[in-house]
């Protein structure tokens, strides 16, 4: 109910500030190349569930849009939403003003992009985290298991107090996979760990998201893995203030977030993934069906803070190692969906 | 359950109090003012921004007095439209809100880019209380807070005093019970309301300021998350007085440090259900405690 009525706060509050803002990044049509003039410029939205300056989720896939505006020199328009009724509604808009893609960014939009896709043919409406198709619809699933687990073996190889914990935004289905593989890898590492798991309720409520982490810091964890967007920004700060954990972030490459206190990062390339999908588009190649991006693909990797890659043990650096080029070989992989 | 758990889970509960004490004894002096100010939320938010560009640009003070100024524009944009056009008190506060949340957002997005600000924008640590601080448990709970925790626990005493022992305090209540009579006694009844609207937007600034500076030491869009709707209900819990209000914030805030508490205990529980627990105890305490008391009696009448 909360964020209900948040959202639409937000719907309303943006349609009040259509009129009077100047620089609303959520509406620039920006050139990067001169218009050709004779070809149709082709056009790319986006639509985030959060704010783009989270550093993690929304932000990476911002830069994916920034990146295909440069490389194609395609006009971008960008949008944050919330509701399902606000997905609906801005995937007709970007249809009915003949945008050529369109990215729904995350697993909510998926339900949205299968009933709008049909009404817009000749638009393209790729969802993310979504195991959906249809005639224009695509949905592209990474692969978030690997890199987890080799999280989840460094978090349990680090750990003194064999206590790690893990904090989420709200339990989405990749947030849950991603955890339960990080799991699996804390428990290669040290089959007696402990797994303390918390969910902020929102992904924008930075203190919240300290509390969260000051509480299992409390109960002994000393290592945390993170998801929460714009509200792990509470999970960092709470470890810099009580050294007394170490952080491991999502999505984007948040090693800079809180270097003294971050291992490494889950990154998705997000930039890369929306880029090879806005070049299939634009040269007409692109067929609707699942994108799964992972290890394999080079997409989805663990990234080590390299202030921190010292005091991780050489055993278990070598372990990562020797298991990321399995999996890049499609040798080895972790079976998220069994729970 | 150990003692160190328990002084946990207390200094998480005042630590979460804080910021809505402060916002609801602002609300406070509004509705004793016989007026309601639901954009309450709106002037959190402005005053977490405000604390953002105070403090980046000139440390910590001014952060704080960027974040009270905030908070008193969105009081002056309030008691404006209420007072002077006198529009309906509840669109006016929903449209602060909305305003607030639109507004930070972009000019945060204008500022920083997409990258944001990030943790660099500094923070004011804890100061320990001499000797209180070290009573075990409550000690470090109660008195090894940041300042404007203090500030919070002494406006709290003062604001009890100054509303039943002082004759401002008493044109204040004056206002809110019976506007027409307070006027024939003599009682500038604009003037009072809109200082107390003053009032009001200082404290909602103060309690963004507590959000950012004192905890989370970063801005985010929407970073209020529902604080001011809380503070709200808070003061309809605390019945209108300043030491039932900064009760019913403990309470709220204990409530939310227990839900921290239990989800790190790692119980097999879906989450949903211990997020819930503040809210449910809100719930119960309007329900429960709150039947036999009475607001101002002025409160949202048509002026």
């Amino acid at each position: 109910m909360k964020r209900r009525r948040r959202s639409t706060i937000r719907l309303v509050s943006l349609a009040l500030l259509a009129s009077c803002s100047t620089k609303e990044p959520s509406d620039h049509a920006v050139s990067a190349k001169p218009d050709t003039g004779t070809e149709k410029r082709f056009k790319v939205a986006l639509l985030t569930p959060g704010p783009i300056s989270d550093q993690s989720w929304n932000g990476g896939a911002y830069q994916g849009l920034l990146r295909i505006r440069d490389s194609l020199g395609a006009s971008v328009s960008h949008i944050q939403t919330k509701t399902p009724a606000e997905f609906e509604e801005q995937f007709r808009q970007y249809g009915a003003q003949g945008y050529d893609l369109v990215f729904g960014h995350g697993f909510e939009f998926q339900d949205a992009a299968k009933r709008v896709g049909p009404e817009f043919p000749r638009t393209i409406y790729v969802t993310t985290s979504s195991s959906t198709s249809g005639a224009n619809v695509a949905g592209m699933e990474f692969a978030f298991a690997d890199a987890s687990f080799l999280a989840g073996l460094v978090a349990g190889s680090l750990s003194k107090t064999g206590i790690l914990g893990v904090i989420g935004g709200t339990e989405l289905p990749p947030v849950k996979e991603s955890f339960v593989a990080f799991e699996k890898g804390a428990r290669a590492a040290n089959p007696s760990v402990r797994i303390l798991k918390s969910y902020i309720g929102n992904w924008d409520d930075v203190s919240a998201g300290k509390e969260q982490a000051l509480a299992q810091i409390g109960r002994g964890a000393d290592v945390i893995f993170q998801n929460a967007d714009a509200a792990g920004l509470g999970v960092f700060q709470a470890a810099r203030d009580t050294r007394r954990a170490l952080i491991i972030g999502s999505n984007s490459n948040q090693n800079g977030v809180a270097p003294e206190v971050t291992v490494g990062s889950v990154v998705i390339d997000l930039p890369h993934a929306f880029l090879s999908v806005a070049r299939e588009v634009k040269d007409g190649q692109f067929k609707p069906r699942v994108i799964r991006l992972g290890t394999s693909s080079d997409v989805v990797s663990l990234v080590l803070n390299p202030d921190f890659a010292a005091r991780v043990p050489p055993a278990i650096q070598h372990r990562v190692d020797s298991l990321r080029t399995e999996m890049r070989a499609a040798r080895f992989s972790v079976q998220a969906g069994e729970r | 359950m150990t003692t160190g758990d328990l002084a946990t889970f207390l200094s998480a509960g005042v630590r979460t109090a804080t910021p809505l004490a402060l916002a609801a004894l602002g609300e406070l002096l509004v509705e004793r003012s016989g007026l309601i100010n639901i954009g309450l939320e709106g002037a959190i938010l402005a005053g977490a921004f405000g604390a953002l560009l105070g403090a980046s640009a000139g440390g910590l003070a001014l952060g704080y007095l960027a974040a009270m100024g905030a908070g008193v524009v969105m009081a002056l944009i309030f008691a404006f439209f209420v007072l002077r056009v006198r529009a309906d008190q509840i669109i006016t506060g929903t449209a602060l809100t909305l305003l607030s949340v639109g507004a930070t957002g972009t000019m945060y997005r204008a500022l920083y880019g997409s990258g944001g600000a990030a943790l660099r924008v500094p923070t004011s640590g804890s100061i320990p209380f001499p000797v209180l601080s070290r009573i075990p448990v409550i000690g470090p709970a109660f008195f090894d807070q940041p300042l404007v925790t203090y500030i919070a626990y002494g406006l709290a005493c003062a604001l009890s005093w100054w509303l039943y022992r002082t004759h401002a305090g008493l044109a204040l209540r004056a206002v809110g019970e019976e506007p027409e009579a307070a006027a024939a006694a003599g009682i500038r009844v604009v003037r009072v309301r809109a200082s107390a609207i003053l009032a009001g937007g200082v404290l909602a600034g103060l309690s963004g300021a507590a959000l950012v500076l004192a905890h989370a030491g970063t801005f985010a869009e929407g970073m209020s998350a529902g604080r001011g709707f809380v503070a709200i209900a808070i003061v309809i819990l605390g019945r209108w007085t300043p030491a039932g209000v900064a009760l019913a914030a403990l309470l709220f805030g204990a409530a939310s440090a227990l839900q921290f508490a239990f989800q790190a205990m790692g119980w097999q529980v879906p989450y949903q259900l211990f997020l819930a627990i503040p809210y449910a105890l809100t719930l119960a305490g309007l329900a429960g405690g709150v039947g036999r008391s009475r607001g101002p009696a002025a409160l949202n009448r048509a002026l």
